[in-house]
């Protein structure tokens, strides 16, 4: 809402205040500020211009020059707008001085003519979007004299920011009330309007008066019509008093009758419409749902297609306006009306709502009737706009207003309770503190019993409408800095820390120890990377829900390959979407991806590169796993994601069940525009579930009493043996005092037979009961072996079995 | 340039050369070689400029004086230690000491995301007030998202969350309110909660805009909790997370689902490198207010034996504030160079 600070102190004569302090009071209310422009600041150096003569310009058919009197006597301007005419006054920029934009004007030549300054437009001025012409002056001025005080515009223009609340304050009657309160208020000074005595009929759907009639079809959505008629008006510029206020708070003067009615809208917050009587057949005004294939070509000049049952003002042929919303261009008001029918009406906040979503537009009408028009304002709002009319265009009021009202409106009344006041705001107040709050911004308070019935003023009807909503009011006009904020006792919360974010919390820890930086990569995908699909995206980049986190890691390590980067390690934890949900909702599961390319560690003059490679990653996942999983999970060689990862260089993770919980791999070459330099990417994605399950506090084993025995033996196992399935053998038939093997070293070539390899495993024995002697351990390691060649038909490599350390 | 002016130089060049020359040495006999070039009584170059003392003004003479006795007292201690390294030899292999002054063998540094460690630096300030952390699905209803929290479709307040509709039913939630729903369906006060998570609105990318952005939710709800309660834990927060000497301000604000509702602002003092203090304009940080009783009739939960606070913050920006990064995209590319200066 644009407010100017000339017409707030024109509605509330006692406002003392400078922009600057009435935005910092505005704030403390609810309604910042956004900006304070300075209106006179930009155009100080424009002067008021009359121009003496006009002349075509030689060279140039669209071009005029000018003799302009710009107070220091004549000079000559070569002027380009169609509207400039001799003896008429326009802002004028004489050289030297500075244009918005700071621009400077310099004596110029124009297709051979000297022009020495500038006419200027509203547009060119920064005080609206008219540029089809240079900004015509109505009234008497002085040439030379400056422009901005002789048009009212020495002013700032606040640009409040409104909430959806408090439609009570896109007036500036209404921003005054805040300011002041109701006692504060005045109405505003219009020059040469007069009150006309105008008595008012009322009726419920249908009135007729002044050979009008008014008909509501559907109340539902049209609570009240309120009409009047003024008779030969002669249609023109606003005066400049008009005009500038209109400027001043941001709107474009259109014509005498049409600025009235923008006049009481910025001021009363009413919006209201003006039919050219002799447009409407009948005369009769219908207020009706729209016909199926109905159309209106609009103000604006675009024909609507309107929607069956959209609220309407139409005569008993056609549409003439959408309610509430725009009027129609058939009937709008032009320079050959001389009769004008005035509409002031209350239209459904909700149905208004609809209409124009359905329509895709807003307007300066239907914004306000969205957030709620005073239900009590109409009468004085429709008898100002008449005033005005009467005032600025000439003509003739109709004695009689048409009021047909369906819906009277009563005031509500909410009980109030001052205990209930203390007890939410912690401060307490007695019921005639919280009137002398209330009233001031038209609440009437009246004590009843141990509550106060408050009486709830037209303009906060919509939004005060039950007792917390009075206490909020309390609390912001006593205002919330005076409110204490000394920290009192608490009871701890009942909720568990929640488990997955703990969950978070320790792979984070795992990661960020092992040198990862956390990404954080959004839940948007493109089509194909996610099953289920935004309705209205912002883009086909985020027009689906990922089905991987891995997925954006992947981007973002193109992002750091794009950029040189070598060696990238990154993981992010976050959801994933797939389209077999419940209750109308996507299936929905937490996870971790990791993506690492380049080297294991930053390079050392010591020792050569060593880079990312299965058996790393393969033991990333294994302590991973142990933070994620209660009991021990496992690793195996399988395709978790064929779309992700190398067939070949992929492993499947289990939990200790057996159920599949994520993948790791070699990321496929064609998943990554990889420059050439860039070594292979791995990846991992793990499935995180809700976080419960952590492991469970370790229990305590006594320290061995008795030494250990370490035997090494190398095997020769065939290259269609899976190591896994050996050392599984050891560890289970490998006797009871076997308590850990390892796998220490692979070799393949020089003794050992082609298709074989031979993987040595370290083997150590410890008793709980004895000291092992190596008799007794050499014969668990012959047993061990026999039992191998019986069950996979392995031998022991030559010279190496049961080499004792 | 001033007679004190080019002696300094000259010691300063003397003082390179010499440790240059001190560095380079492998012997003992070597390094009493360099020792009585630089600091021999007589011929030494240091002892030499030393003498040209009383030839100064009485200015310069106490400047360039100081700076001599430095180089001595510096170069002294060099000798020391540089004999020390030469007599020490390897206990093993009676090879050479090795040269200590080469760099280590580094690991890879990690880090957090910079809205992580905002939201956790959060989340403790919080855990110390009572708080436990909560969450709650990414893909919502309009039940949760809207209805349950006192938001009617209808309404122009709707409009102010473009919200992202899922075909085959749905949105993605446009705040972390929903959370509070979902935790008073299945909690009883006392409840005091905090939220974290991601949010999605309709909003194409630019330097302050993100259609997936985080928030913090945070809800208390219990018996007797009152307007001071809100205001006195929002300021503690403020001050514990900005620093004790910052200010803090409520303003009336509007939000469906909170009844009185507030914008919080703060003004922090910052401290400049010259040591004086300034205090940052009203900042944003976050929209709050009471409960709304509606809300709480939502879950079943009497509004008049009980009441809360609920707030929403926005640790991406809190982070941009905190960190001076200027544009929201940088935190969302994952350019490594950015993440690992949060190391």
């Amino acid at each position: 809402m644009n407010v100017s600070r000339r017409w707030l102190r024109a509605v509330a004569p006692g406002l003392d205040l400078d922009a600057g302090e009435i935005a910092a009071r505005l704030a403390m209310r609810g309604a910042p500020v956004e900006g304070i422009t300075d209106l006179a600041a930009e155009i100080g150096g424009v002067v008021i211009g009359r121009v003496e003569r006009v002349r075509r310009h030689p060279n140039a058919d669209r071009l005029s020059v000018c003799e302009v009197d710009g107070g220091n006597g004549t000079v000559q301007v070569v002027c380009g707008a169609p509207n400039v005419r001799a003896g008429a006054c326009y802002p004028f920029v004489p050289v030297g001085a500075v244009l918005p934009g700071n621009v400077r004007i310099k004596r110029v030549r124009i297709r051979g003519q000297e022009s020495r300054g500038m006419l200027c437009s509203a547009r060119e001025l920064g005080l609206g979007t008219d540029h089809r012409g240079i900004l015509e002056l109505t009234g008497q001025f002085e040439p030379g004299s400056a422009f901005a005080p002789a048009v009212h515009l020495d002013d700032h223009r606040l640009d409040v920011e409104v909430s959806p609340n408090r439609g009570d304050l896109l007036s500036h009657v209404g921003v005054a009330r805040e300011l002041v309160g109701e006692g504060g208020l005045r109405p505003a000074d219009l020059p040469g309007a007069v009150e006309h005595e105008l008595t008012v009929r009322t009726g419920s759907a249908v009135v007729d008066a002044e050979g009008v009639r008014v008909r509501i079809d559907d109340p539902r959505q049209c609570w009240r019509y309120m009409a009047a008629v003024v008779r030969g008006v002669r249609v023109g510029p606003s005066p400049e008093w008009l005009a500038s206020r209109l400027r001043a708070a941001g709107a474009q003067p259109i014509n005498n009758v049409v600025d009235a009615t923008n006049y009481v809208l910025l001021e009363l917050g009413q919006p209201l419409h003006a039919f050219d009587l002799a447009k409407v057949e009948g005369p009769e005004i219908v207020v009706r749902g729209a016909r199926p294939g109905e159309t209106l070509r609009t103000l604006d000049g675009e024909r609507r297609e309107l929607d069956e049952g959209m609220l309407l003002i139409c005569d008993p042929g056609e549409a003439l306006a959408i309610a509430g919303v725009m009027g129609g261009g058939d009937s709008e008001i032009g320079e050959g009306t001389t009769d004008v029918l005035l509409e002031c009406a209350l239209f459904n906040p909700k149905g208004v709502r609809e209409v124009r979503r359905a329509l895709g537009m807003s307007t300066d009408a239907s914004y306000r009737f969205e957030r709620g028009v005073d239900p009590a304002g109409l009468e004085r709002a429709i008898r100002r706009t008449v005033s005005i009319i009467v005032a600025t265009a000439g003509g003739e009021p109709a004695p009689t207003l048409l009021d047909a009202c369906p819906r009277p409106w009563r005031a509500p009344v909410v009980a109030l309770r001052p205990e209930r006041v203390g007890r939410l705001l912690g401060v307490e107040f007695e019921a005639g503190d919280i009137a002398e709050l209330l009233e001031p911004l038209g609440y009437r308070c009246r004590p009843a019993g141990g509550a106060i019935e408050v009486t709830v003023p037209g303009h906060r009807s919509y939004d005060t409408l039950r007792e917390v909503d009075l206490i909020e009011e309390v609390a912001r006009v006593y205002g919330y800095d005076r409110f204490p904020d000394s920290l009192g006792a608490f009871r701890p919360g009942t909720v568990p820390d929640d488990p997955l974010l703990r969950l978070h919390d320790r792979l984070r820890t795992t990661l960020v120890g092992r040198g990862f930086l956390e990404a954080h990569t959004t839940a948007f995908a493109p089509a194909g990377e996610g099953e289920v699909e935004v309705l209205n995206p912002v883009s086909a980049e985020e027009s689906h829900l990922r089905g991987s986190v891995l997925f954006g890691l992947l981007h973002a390590v193109e992002h750091n390959f794009a950029r040189g980067a070598r060696d990238i390690r990154l993981f992010d934890m976050g959801a994933v979407f797939r389209a077999d949900g419940s209750g109308g909702l996507p299936r929905e599961t937490n996870r971790l991806a990791v993506a690492v390319t380049g080297r294991r560690r930053p390079r050392h003059w010591s020792a050569g590169d060593l880079s990312w490679d299965e058996w790393e990653l393969r033991g990333l996942v294994e302590e991973l796993l142990a933070v994620v999983l209660p009991e021990d999970g496992s690793v195996e060689p399988g395709t978790f994601d064929p779309a992700f990862f190398e067939g070949g260089c992929e492993f499947l993770l289990r939990a200790a069940d057996g159920s599949v919980v994520g993948g790791a791999g070699r990321v496929r070459a064609d998943r990554v525009d990889a420059p050439v330099w860039a070594g292979p990417v791995w990846g991992l994605e793990l499935e995180l579930g809700d976080g419960a399950g952590e492991r469970p506090d370790p229990a305590f084993r006594p320290l061995p009493a008795f030494p250990a025995v370490e035997r090494d033996l190398a095997l020769l196992i065939p290259d269609s043996l899976p190591a896994r399935q050996v050392l599984g053998f050891i560890e289970e038939r490998g006797g009871r005092d076997l308590v850990e093997v390892s796998v220490f070293d692979l070799f393949r070539g020089g003794d050992v037979p082609g298709g074989c390899r031979s993987v040595g495993f370290r083997l150590r024995f410890q008793s709980g009961r004895r000291t092992l002697t190596d008799a007794a351990v050499d014969r668990s390691v012959r047993r061990l072996v026999q039992r191998l060649k019986e069950e996979f038909g392995v031998e022991p490599r030559a010279g190496a079995a049961g080499s004792g350390r | 340039m001033s007679e004190a002016g080019s002696l300094t130089d000259e010691l300063r060049a003397l003082e390179r050369e010499a440790r240059d020359a001190i560095d380079g040495t492998s012997d003992p006999a070597a390094l009493e070689r360099v020792r009585v070039a630089f600091l021999g009584r007589r011929e030494g170059r240091v002892s030499r400029i030393l003498r040209q003392l009383g030839g100064l003004s009485p200015e310069a003479r106490p400047v360039v004086g100081a700076e001599a006795n430095r180089l001595k007292r510096v170069l002294g201690s060099a000798l020391e230690e540089r004999e020390r390294h030469l007599a020490r030899k390897r206990p093993d292999t009676g090879t050479p000491a090795p040269d200590l002054t080469l760099p280590g063998r580094n690991r890879w540094m990690g880090a957090r995301h910079p809205v992580t460690r905002v939201v956790d630096e959060i989340c403790d300030i919080f855990a110390r007030l009572g708080f436990t952390r909560a969450r709650g699905p990414e893909a919502e209803t309009e039940w949760y998202n809207f209805v349950a929290l006192n938001t009617p479709l209808d309404h122009p307040a709707a409009d102010e969350q473009d919200t992202l509709y899922l075909k085959g039913g749905g949105l993605l939630r446009s705040h972390t309110s929903p959370v509070q729903i979902r935790i008073l369906e299945e909690h009883r006060p006392p409840v005091r909660i905090l939220a974290p998570g991601p949010a999605y609105r309709r909003d194409t990318w630019d330097a302050t805009h993100a259609p997936a952005f985080f928030q913090i939710e945070g809800l208390a709800v219990d018996e007797g909790i009152n307007f001071v309660d809100f205001k006195a834990t929002l300021s503690e927060f403020a001050r514990r997370f900005w620093g004790p000497g910052t200010r803090v301000r409520f303003r009336p604000g509007y939000f469906p689902f909170t009844e009185p509702s507030a914008e919080v602002d703060v003004k922090r003092r910052v401290v400049r490198a010259d040591g004086s203090v300034e205090e940052t304009a009203w900042l944003e940080i976050m929209g709050a207010g009471m409960v709304d009783p509606a809300v709480l009739e939502n879950v079943g939960i009497d509004p008049e034996r009980y009441s809360g606070w609920a707030f929403g913050m926005g640790p991406a920006r809190i982070a941009m504030i905190k960190y001076g990064i200027t544009d929201i995209r940088t935190l969302y590319e994952n350019d490594i160079r950015f993440l690992s200066q949060f190391a």
